[in-house]
C-alpha cells in the first residue's frame, strides 16, 4: 500500500528517556465524563449498600435508587450541554472522550430508557418472586457503558464501552433463572455477541493498520490529509466494523438473535435492550461512520448501510406480520425500526443524524411503553405473550388497552404521535440526499407494518376467541388471572405515554435539541 | 530475514494446528491442550515482534491460568462425555460454514494484499515498532497517557463480570418455567393464589400453532432434569 | 367569529372524550343524547361560521386560523390551523347536519345494544376526524383526519364482529385504504418538495407557474390513488360492499354521506393543482366513469338491500369523479351534497326496514311493506325519485350538471355523456327494483317460509347463510308470522327531515342562469367556474334525454319487479352479482401468488428456524442431556447468517477497492 504522504507526516513519538522526562500524564477532567461516572458510582454504591446492610432492603428502594441515579446523570448532562453550546465541542482524557451535543443527547436517551426499565422492573421482580439489587446494578453499569460508547472518541474506548454495555445485558437477559427461555436467551445473546464483537475488533484492528491511529479525530485528520492509494485494508476494516455494529442494532442479516433474545429475556430487560442498547449501538455507528468516515469514505460505506437498512425494513416488517407472539412481534418490529434509523445514518448528513437521534428518543418512549404493557400482560411467569392473551383486554383493562393502542399507533407512525415525526424526519433527510428509492421503500414498509400493529389492536378490542362457537355474541372474554398494574409500572407507562404524545404534538423543543446535538471530533489537548 | 521468516512460519503452524485441534478433537481435554499450543504459538509471534512483555503475559495468564481453569472445570464435570456431533440439525450448515469461512479469509486476504508492497501504510502513532525503550515502559506509558480512560473503565467491565458470574451461579428456588411446556396450566399453577381458568383448551392449540416460537421443543423429562 | 372555528371539530371531540370517560355510566339513551347534542352544537357553530363568512366581501371569504406551530420552522414548518372558506363551510354544514340526524337516528337504532355507549364514542370520534379532514389548512392535518376517519371506519365496520369471517371485511377496508394512504403520503412529500409548503393556500398560490406539468400530473395521480382508496373507486372499491356488515347508521354516515366523499373533497381542495395536471384529469374522469358503470351493473343483481345501496354509492361517487375530472368542481360538490342527503335517507330507510324485518337484509324476503311502514315508504320513495333523477328532486339537478360537464369535456365528452346516461338508466332501474321488491309487488314474501332463492344455488346459499349468521341478525329470525312495525320517532324524524332536504336541496344550484346559481356563486372564491356554460338549448336537450332515460328505467323495472312480468334472471346476470368478478380476482391473486410469496417468508421461519429447533429437540431427547436448552443448534445458524452478511459486505468492499 502506497500512501502519498504530504509534509505533515503523523508524528512519531519522540524518543523519551524515561529517567529524565516525567511522564506526560494527560489532564483528567472528571466533569467531562460526569454522566457516566454518576451511573457507575450509583451502581457500585448500590451494590455496596445492599451488601452492608443486614436486612434485605425493600424492593422499591433499589428501583428508587436506580431512577434517582439515572435522573442525576441526566441532570449532569445539562451544565455540560450548556458548556458545549457556549464553548463548542471538546475532547478530554487524552482525546479519547468526546464532549459534544451528540454524546450528551444519547446519554439522555439511555438514561430515560434506564428509568423506564427500572420502573417496570420493580413490579416485575415482586411478581416473579425474584430478588436482588443486582438487576439494577447491572442495568446502571450497562448504561454507563452505553454512555461511554456514545461519547467515545477512540475506537478502543468505544469497544470497551460496547463490551461493558453488552456483557451486563447478556447477564440481565439470563437473570430470570427459573425461566428456561430466559437462560437460553442470555446464552444465545452471549455467544453471538462475542462472535460479532470479534468482527468489530478485527475491523478496529484493520482500521488501525490502515490509518495508524485508533483515535477517531486522528483517523479523520489522517484521511483528510492523505489519500490512500490502496484502501483495501481500510475498507475491509469498515466492513467488519459494520458487522459488529449491525449486530448490536439488530440490522438484517445480523438480526437473527433479536427475536429469540427479546422473546426470552425478562420483559423489562427486553424494553431496555430495545431502547437503551439500540440507542448506544446507533450512537457508535453514527460516530464512527457518519462523523469519522463521513467526509472521506461516504461513497464506500453508504451503500452498505443503505442495504442493511432496506433489508431490515422489509424483513422486519414482513416477519413481524406473521408472528403470533406479541413479544416476538415487537422484536421484529424493532428490527424494522432499526431499518428506519439506519436510513438516517445512510443519509450521512446533519439532518440525517438529527433525524436518527429524534427517532431514537421517540422510539425509547414507544418501545419501553409497549414492552411495559407486555410486561403486565405476561402476568406471573412472564409467559402470556400470545396474541390470544390480548383478546378482550379492552373489556378487562380498558385503560391499559387504550395506552397500548397509543403506543402501537405511534409505532405505526400516526400523526400527532412522535412516531410520525420520527419517520417523517428520517424520510426527509434521505430525500434531501436524493435517495428517493430508499424513501419509497421506507414509506412502503411503514404501510405494511401498520398492519401488524392493527392486528394487536383488533385482538384487544374486537376479536372473539379463535375457537369460540360461531355466532357467539359475547366479545372475547379476557383469559387468565387478572392483570395487576403496580404503581411504578403505571408511572413508567404514564411517562412513556406523555413522551410519545408530547413529541408528536409539540416536537419543537426536541427537534431543536437534536439539531444542536451534532457530533464533532476534536483533537485532544 | 531467513530466521524471522522461519520463526514466523513455525509459530504460525503451531497456532493454526492448535486452533484446528480445538475444533476437531472429540475429547475436551485434548481441546483444551490444543488451545495451549495456539496460545504458545501466539506468544512466539509476539516475541518475534519484540513484544516481550506481551509474550510473557500471554504465557502466564492465558496458557498458565485460564486454560488450567478450563481443565479444572472439565475434569470436575467429567471428561468421558463426548458431544454428539454426528447429527447436523440444519442441512448444509457445515458446508455453508466452511464456504463462508473460506470466503471471509480469502476476501480479507484480497483486501490486505491488494497493495503492491507493504500492508500498513503508516507507522503507529502510539508505539514504535523498534526503539531503545523497553516495551514494558512503552506499554506502561501508553496505558497511563493515551489510553488512561480505557484502562480505567476496564474496572467496570470486571465488576460486571464478577456480579454476573455470581448472579448466574446462584440457584433460585421455586418451580422452573419452561414456556414450551406452557399450556396455561404451568403458569396457572404458579398463580394459584389468583383466580384462573386452569386447563383452558384454547391455550394449548394456540401455543402449538405458533409458528414464530423460537424455543426448543423438549419433553417433560428435560424439564425435570433441568430443575435438578 | 372565525376564531371559534376550532370549536367545530372540538365539540364532537369533547363528546368523544366525555363518552369515553363516562359513557358506560351514562348508558342508554343518555350517552346517545350527549353524542347527538355535541354534533348538533357543532352544526350550530358551522351555521354561525356560514353567516360570518357570508358577511364578508366575496373575495375575502378565505379565513385562516392558526392555533399554534406544530412542527417548527427550518425547511419544513407546519401549523395546526384551520381554513374557513366557502368550500370548507359547505362541507362542515352538511357533515354536521347529517351527522346530527344520524346520531339521533342511532339513539333508536342502537337501543338495547350492549356496547351502546361505545358506538357513540366511535361515531363522535369519526365526526371529529372528518371535520378535521375538512377544516385542516394543510395536507398533514387533512392526512390526520384522513387516517382518523379510516380508523373509525374499521372500528365501526367491525363493531359487531365476533368471528373471523367478519373481521376480514375490516381487514379488506384497511388494506385497500393503506394502498391509498401510500399515495397520499408520497403525494404530500412531492408537494412539499416541489412547492416548499403543504399549506393549501400557499400550494394553490404557488402552483401557477411554479410546477412542471409532469410533476403536477404525478402528484395529482398520487392523490387520486389516495382518493380511490377512501372513495371506493376502481381498482380499490372492493371494500365498500363488505363494509356494509357494520351497523346501518354507520353505512349511512360514513359509507355514503361523508367519509367516502373525502377523496372528492381532497381533489377539489387542490383544484389549482388539477388544472396544471394535464392528462391526469382524463384519468380521473374515465376511472370515475368506469367505476360508475361497473358498480351500477353490480347493483342490478344484488339481493342484499344494503349491498344494492353500497354499489349505488360507489356508482354515484364515480359520477362525482367524472365531474372533478371534467373540471366541473362545482358540479362535483353539488352532487356530493345532494347525494349525501338522498343516500343517507335511503340508508336510514333501509335501516328502518331491516329493523322492522327482524334484521333480515335479503330483499327476496321482503314485499308489500308499504302496508306496514307508511312513513318509511314515503320517505324512501322520495329518496328513490331523487337518485333516479326525476325532477324536481335533488338528484336530477346535480346529476344533470355532472352529465352536462361530461358532455363539455373535450372531444371525448359526448362519449362520456352517453355512458353517463346509460349509468343513469341503470340507476333508475336498480333503485326501482329495490323499491318494488321491498315496498310494493303485492306479495309478502317472508310469509312463504321455504321459498328459497332460485339463483345459482351455492353462491346464493352461502351469502344467505353468511347474513343469517351475521351479528346484525342479533339472533332474531324472520318468521312467517312476523308483522313489521314502524320504528319510533327518533328514527322517523331524521327520515322525514332528510326526505324534505332530498326534495329541495337541488334548489341551491339551478341551471337557469346566474341569478339562481347560488352554490356556484357561493363557491366562487374557492372554485372558479371552470367550464363555460353550454347554451341553454343544449342543456335543455341533455336534461330531456336524462328525464326520458330515468322514466324508461323506472318503467322497465316496475314492470318486472312490481307487476312480475318478464323474468328477472335475464337481467340479474351472475357476472353482475359478482361485480364483474373484480373482487374475486383480487382474492385469487392475493390468495394465490401473493399468499405463496407470503408463505415463502413464513416457511423460512417455520421450516428453517423451527426445523432447527425441532432438530435440536430430537437431538436433545436422543442424548438425554440435562441442560438441553443450552445446546441449541440454531445459534450456529444465526452465526452463519452473521458470517454470510460479513462475506457480502466484504465482496462489496473488495469490488470498491481503489487499487490495481
Amino acid at each position: 500500500m502506497i500512501i502519498q504522504v504530504p509534509p505533515t507526516v503523523p508524528v512519531v513519538p519522540e524518543q523519551l528517556d524515561p529517567s529524565a522526562v516525567p511522564l506526560a500524564v494527560p489532564e483528567i477532567v472528571w466533569s467531562a465524563v460526569a454522566p457516566a461516572l454518576v451511573l457507575m458510582i450509583g451502581g457500585i454504591l448500590l451494590l455496596t449498600v445492599v451488601s452492608l446492610v443486614r436486612k434485605p432492603l425493600p424492593s422499591w428502594f433499589h428501583a428508587t435508587w436506580t431512577v434517582a441515579t439515572a435522573t442525576a446523570a441526566i441532570c449532569a448532562t445539562v451544565p455540560l450541554w450548556q458548556r458545549v453550546q457556549d464553548n463548542g465541542a471538546s475532547s478530554e482524557m487524552a482525546g479519547t472522550v468526546g464532549l459534544d451535543g451528540f454524546s450528551l443527547f444519547v446519554t439522555g436517551v439511555i438514561c430515560v430508557s434506564v428509568i423506564l426499565a427500572a420502573l417496570l422492573l420493580e413490579g416485575y421482580l415482586r411478581r416473579e418472586d425474584l430478588v436482588g439489587p443486582e438487576w439494577y446494578v447491572l442495568m446502571l453499569l450497562s448504561a454507563s457503558g452505553g454512555v461511554v460508547m456514545a461519547s467515545a472518541n477512540d475506537l478502543i474506548v468505544l469497544f470497551l464501552g460496547l463490551e461493558i454495555l453488552s456483557v451486563a445485558v447478556y447477564v440481565l437477559a439470563a437473570m430470570h433463572s427459573r425461566r428456561t427461555s430466559s437462560q437460553e436467551a442470555g446464552l444465545k445473546y452471549f455467544v453471538l455477541g462475542a462472535f460479532s464483537s470479534a468482527f468489530l475488533l478485527y475491523g478496529i484492528a484493520l482500521t488501525y493498520g490502515a490509518t495508524g491511529s485508533t483515535n477517531l479525530a486522528g483517523i479523520q485528520t489522517f484521511l483528510a490529509d492523505n489519500v490512500l492509494v490502496d484502501n483495501g485494508l481500510l475498507l475491509a476494516g469498515l466492513a467488519f466494523m459494520l458487522v459488529g455494529f449491525g449486530f448490536k442494532v439488530a440490522a438484517v442479516p445480523f438480526h437473527m438473535w433479536a427475536p429469540d433474545v427479546y422473546q426470552g429475556a425478562p420483559t423489562p430487560v427486553s424494553a431496555y435492550m430495545a431502547a437503551g442498547v439500540k440507542a448506544a449501538g446507533f450512537a457508535g455507528l453514527l460516530r464512527v461512520f457518519v462523523t469519522t468516515f463521513g467526509p472521506t469514505y461516504r461513497e464506500e460505506w453508504m451503500p452498505m448501510v443503505a442495504a442493511l437498512a432496506v433489508l431490515s425494513l422489509v424483513v422486519g416488517s414482513v416477519m413481524a406480520i406473521i408472528q403470533t407472539n406479541v413479544k416476538r412481534m415487537l422484536a421484529y418490529s424493532s428490527i424494522s425500526h432499526a431499518g428506519f434509523i439506519l436510513l438516517g445514518v445512510a443519509a450521512a448528513s446533519d439532518a440525517g443524524t438529527s433525524a436518527a437521534l429524534f427517532y431514537l428518543l421517540v422510539y425509547t418512549f414507544m418501545v419501553a411503553g409497549s414492552f411495559g404493557v407486555v410486561t403486565l400482560i405476561g402476568r406471573k411467569g412472564d409467559g402470556r405473550h400470545s396474541l390470544e392473551d390480548y383478546r378482550g383486554l379492552s373489556r378487562a383493562r380498558p385503560g391499559l388497552a387504550l395506552v397500548f393502542t397509543v403506543f402501537l399507533l405511534a409505532q405505526s407512525g400516526i400523526p400527532l404521535t412522535g412516531g410520525f415525526l420520527a419517520k417523517f424526519y428520517v424520510i426527509g433527510a434521505i430525500v434531501d440526499e436524493g435517495l428517493y428509492a430508499l424513501a419509497a421503500v421506507a414509506m412502503l414498509t411503514a404501510v405494511i407494518s401498520a398492519f401488524l400493529y392493527l392486528r394487536v389492536i383488533v385482538a384487544m378490542y374486537f376479536a372473539g376467541p379463535a375457537g369460540a362457537e360461531e355466532g357467539s355474541e359475547e366479545p372475547a372474554e379476557f383469559a387468565g388471572p387478572p392483570v395487576r398494574i403496580p404503581a411504578a409500572a403505571g408511572l413508567a407507562l404514564g411517562l412513556a405515554l406523555v413522551g410519545t404524545l408530547a413529541l408528536g404534538i409539540v416536537p419543537g423543543p426536541a427537534t431543536e435539541v437534536t439539531r444542536d446535538a451534532t457530533a464533532e471530533l476534536t483533537v485532544g489537548n | 530475514m531467513r530466521v524471522e521468516m522461519f520463526t514466523f512460519l513455525l509459530a504460525g503452524l503451531i497456532c493454526l494446528g492448535g486452533a484446528l485441534g480445538v475444533v476437531l478433537f472429540r475429547n475436551t481435554v485434548h481441546n483444551a491442550l490444543s488451545l495451549v499450543a495456539t496460545l504458545f504459538g501466539v506468544a512466539v509471534l509476539f516475541i518475534a515482534q519484540e513484544a516481550y512483555f506481551l509474550a510473557a503475559v500471554q504465557v502466564i495468564v492465558y496458557a498458565g491460568a485460564i486454560v488450567i481453569l478450563f481443565l479444572f472445570v472439565i475434569m470436575l464435570l467429567g471428561v468421558d462425555r463426548a458431544d454428539q456431533m454426528g447429527v447436523d440439525p440444519i442441512v448444509g450448515q457445515r458446508t455453508a460454514a466452511v464456504v463462508f469461512g473460506v470466503a471471509i479469509l480469502g476476501l480479507s486476504l484480497v483486501a490486505l494484499l491488494s497493495g503492491p508492497e507493504v500492508v500498513t501504510g503508516t507507522p503507529a502513532t502510539t508505539a514504535a515498532l523498534s526503539s531503545d525503550i523497553p516495551d514494558v515502559n512503552q506499554i506502561g506509558e501508553a496505558l497511563f497517557t493515551d489510553y488512561v480512560f480505557a484502562f480505567e473503565i476496564t474496572a467496570v467491565l470486571l465488576t460486571i463480570a464478577v456480579v454476573g458470574a455470581v448472579v448466574l451461579a446462584r440457584r433460585s428456588d421455586g418451580p422452573v418455567i419452561d414456556e414450551d411446556e406452557f399450556d396455561g396450566t404451568a403458569l396457572d399453577a404458579l398463580a394459584l393464589e389468583e383466580p384462573s381458568d386452569v386447563g383452558d383448551p384454547d391455550q394449548d392449540t394456540a401455543d402449538g400453532a405458533d409458528p414464530g416460537s423460537g424455543a426448543d421443543e423438549t419433553d417433560p423429562d428435560d424439564l425435570e432434569e433441568a430443575s435438578r | 367569529m372565525a376564531d371559534v372555528l376550532w370549536l367545530i371539530p372540538a365539540l364532537p371531540l369533547a363528546g368523544f372524550v366525555l363518552l369515553m370517560a363516562f359513557g358506560r355510566r351514562l348508558g342508554d339513551p343518555l350517552a346517545g343524547v350527549v353524542g347527538t347534542l355535541t354534533v348538533a352544537g357543532s352544526f350550530v357553530v358551522s351555521l354561525f361560521a356560514l353567516f360570518d363568512l357570508n358577511s364578508l366581501p366575496t373575495d375575502e371569504r378565505v379565513v385562516q386560523q392558526t392555533l399554534f406551530t406544530w412542527i417548527p420552522a427550518g425547511g419544513f414548518s407546519v401549523d395546526i390551523g384551520f381554513l374557513s372558506d366557502p368550500l370548507t363551510i359547505t362541507m362542515c354544514l352538511f357533515i354536521t347536519g347529517i351527522a346530527a340526524l344520524i346520531h339521533l337516528y342511532s339513539i333508536g337504532y342502537m337501543a338495547g345494544d350492549e356496547n351502546y355507549s361505545k358506538f357513540f364514542v366511535y361515531l363522535n370520534l369519526f365526526v371529529a376526524s372528518m371535520l378535521l379532514l375538512v377544516l385542516g389548512d394543510n395536507l398533514l392535518l387533512t392526512f390526520l383526519g384522513w387516517e382518523g376517519v379510516g380508523a373509525c371506519s374499521y372500528l365501526l365496520i367491525s363493531f359487531w364482529f365476533t368471528d373471523e369471517a367478519n373481521a376480514s371485511a375490516g381487514k379488506k377496508a384497511f388494506v385497500t385504504n393503506r394502498i391509498g394512504d401510500f399515495g397520499f403520503m408520497v403525494g404530500t412529500f412531492l408537494v412539499w418538495m416541489t412547492l416548499g409548503s403543504i399549506n393549501y393556500l400557499e400550494i394553490n398560490e404557488r402552483v401557477h407557474g411554479g410546477i412542471a406539468a409532469g410533476t403536477a400530473t404525478a402528484i395529482v395521480l398520487l392523490f387520486f390513488l389516495a382518493a380511490t382508496g377512501k372513495s371506493a373507486q376502481l381498482p380499490l372499491f372492493v371494500w365498500l360492499p363488505d363494509a356494509m356488515a357494520g351497523p346501518t347508521p354507520v353505512s349511512a354516515l360514513i359509507h355514503a354521506a361523508t367519509m367516502v366523499t373525502s377523496g372528492i373533497f381532497l381533489l377539489t381542495r387542490l383544484n389549482p393543482l388539477l388544472e396544471e395536471a394535464g392528462w391526469a384529469n382524463d384519468v380521473i374522469a374515465w376511472v370515475g366513469l368506469a367505476t360508475a358503470l361497473v358498480a351500477a351493473l353490480a347493483a342490478v343483481a344484488q339481493n342484499d338491500i344494503k349491498k344494492v345501496l353500497a354499489y349505488s354509492t360507489i356508482s354515484q361517487l364515480g359520477y362525482m369523479f367524472l365531474a372533478v375530472g371534467s373540471g366541473a368542481f362545482v358540479a362535483g360538490v353539488f352532487h356530493m351534497i345532494t347525494h349525501a342527503f338522498f343516500k343517507a335517507l335511503l340508508f336510514l330507510g333501509s335501516g328502518a326496514v331491516i329493523a322492522a324485518m327482524a334484521h333480515e337484509q335479503d330483499m327476496r324476503r321482503y314485499g308489500n311493506l308499504r302496508k306496514y311502514l307508511p312513513i318509511t315508504t314515503v320517505t324512501f320513495v322520495v329518496g328513490w325519485l331523487a337518485i333516479s333523477g326525476v325532477p324536481p328532486f335533488a338528484g336530477f339537478w346535480s346529476k344533470d350538471e355532472v352529465l352536462a360537464a361530461a358532455w363539455d369535456n373535450g372531444p371525448a365528452g359526448p362519449v362520456m355523456w352517453a355512458i353517463g346516461v346509460v349509468i343513469a338508466l341503470l340507476t333508475a332501474f336498480y333503485m326501482t327494483r329495490l323499491v318494488a321488491m321491498t315496498f310494493f309487488g303485492g306479495k309478502e314474501r317472508w310469509r312463504e317460509p321455504e321459498e328459497l332463492p332460485t339463483d345459482p344455488a351455492e353462491a346464493a346459499a352461502a351469502e344467505h347463510e353468511a347474513y343469517e349468521d351475521a351479528p346484525d341478525a342479533h339472533g332474531h329470525h324472520l318468521t312467517p308470522e312476523h308483522t313489521p312495525r314502524e320504528p319510533n320517532w327518533t328514527m322517523t324524524v331524521p327520515l322525514v327531515v332528510l326526505g324534505v332536504f332530498a326534495t329541495v336541496i337541488g334548489l341551491i344550484n339551478l341551471p337557469f342562469g346566474e341569478k339562481v346559481d347560488y352554490l356556484a356563486d357561493w363557491l366562487d372564491p374557492t372554485l372558479a367556474h371552470a367550464h363555460e356554460a353550454l347554451s341553454a338549448g343544449i342543456l335543455a336537450v341533455l336534461a330531456a334525454v336524462a328525464i326520458v332515460v330515468a322514466v324508461v328505467g323506472i318503467a322497465v323495472a316496475w314492470r318486472v319487479y312490481a307487476q312480475h312480468k318478464g323474468s328477472p334472471e335475464k337481467i340479474e346476470l351472475p357476472a353482475f352479482e359478482h361485480a364483474l368478478y373484480i373482487d374475486d380476482t383480487y382474492a385469487a391473486v392475493v390468495g394465490g401468488p401473493g399468499e405463496a410469496a407470503f408463505d415463502g417468508v413464513a416457511t423460512f421461519d417455520s421450516e428453517v428456524v423451527d426445523g432447527a429447533v425441532n432438530g435440536v429437540g430430537r437431538l436433545t431427547q436422543l442424548t438425554g442431556r440435562a441442560v438441553s436448552v443450552f445446546q441449541s443448534g440454531f445459534v450456529r445458524a444465526y452465526a452463519l447468517a452473521v458470517a454470510g452478511g460479513a462475506v457480502v459486505l466484504l465482496v462489496f468492499v473488495v469490488m470498491r477497492m481503489s487499487s490495481s
